[in-house]
């Protein structure tokens, strides 16, 4: 493993724990490392998520809309902007949560496919993009994102080894 | 209120299902937080969640130390 891609994962793993602490949440979810890849810098990643006018704060506004979404469905009306906010734990240490498993094991799957074999940051937002359920697909099917478009944009960064 | 699920859409009701946990969560953290604040023990948090005092304690204390609440004995 080269150092380079070494970097990427820990930087990602940190950034995704560190959104996971803020988020309240005692795991690392599918959309932590969504948000962490959005801010990774100089990575063709976050240069394909923010090109689909994905930033950092763009995803969160778009999993508060699901929050909101799903909330209603429960008959619940909640603007999440005005909960009440609790500080958070930084002394926490999120364990890696099942949808992160799965991401993970679809991001070594993409991986193997475009021939490279380690992970880098596209093969992650490959895996992410390759769940149809749960929060993070509602979160960007609520913001008008074309999934397929944007997995078949990120596979292709993969092929050529651009992360 | 309209019916709570649509069973066309189970998909619909288990996200609920999520957002509810989530927001059940986010209450907790606040609510303790703000109890502790205004000076509430542990006994008492403990007997409004029916759950032991031990177990709200585990669960928040570290968070609220380190927030700089100031926190009772008992």
């Amino acid at each position: 493993m080269s150092t380079k891609t070494k970097d990427v994962r820990s930087v990602l793993v940190r950034g995704a724990r560190a959104e996971a602490r803020l988020d309240g949440s005692s795991m690392i979810e599918a959309e932590h490392v969504l948000l962490a890849l959005a801010a990774l810098p100089g990575s063709a990643a976050a240069r394909m998520l923010h090109g689909a006018g994905l930033t950092r704060d763009a995803i969160r506004a778009a999993l508060d809309r699901e929050w909101e979404q799903s909330l209603a469905t429960a008959g619940i009306a909640v603007t999440v902007a005005e909960l009440p906010t609790a500080t958070p734990d930084e002394e926490r240490t999120p364990a890696i949560g099942e949808s992160t498993k799965l991401l993970l094991k679809r991001a070594m799957d993409n991986a193997a496919a475009t021939g490279g074999g380690r992970i880098g940051a596209s093969n992650m937002l490959v895996g992410i993009l390759d769940a149809n359920l749960g929060r993070v697909p509602r979160a960007l099917d609520l913001a008008g994102i074309d999934r397929a478009a944007l997995r078949a944009q990120a596979t292709q960064a993969a092929e050529q080894g651009d992360h | 209120m309209e019916k709570l699920t649509d069973p066309a859409d189970p998909g619909a009701g288990l996200a609920a299902v999520v957002a509810l946990r989530r927001l059940a969560d986010r209450l907790e953290d606040s609510q303790v937080e703000q109890a502790m604040r205004a000076g509430w023990s542990w006994s008492e948090v403990a007997e409004v969640l029916g759950v032991t005092r031990q177990a709200v304690h585990k669960k928040h204390a570290k968070r609220l130390i380190a927030a700089g609440v100031a926190l009772r004995r008992r």
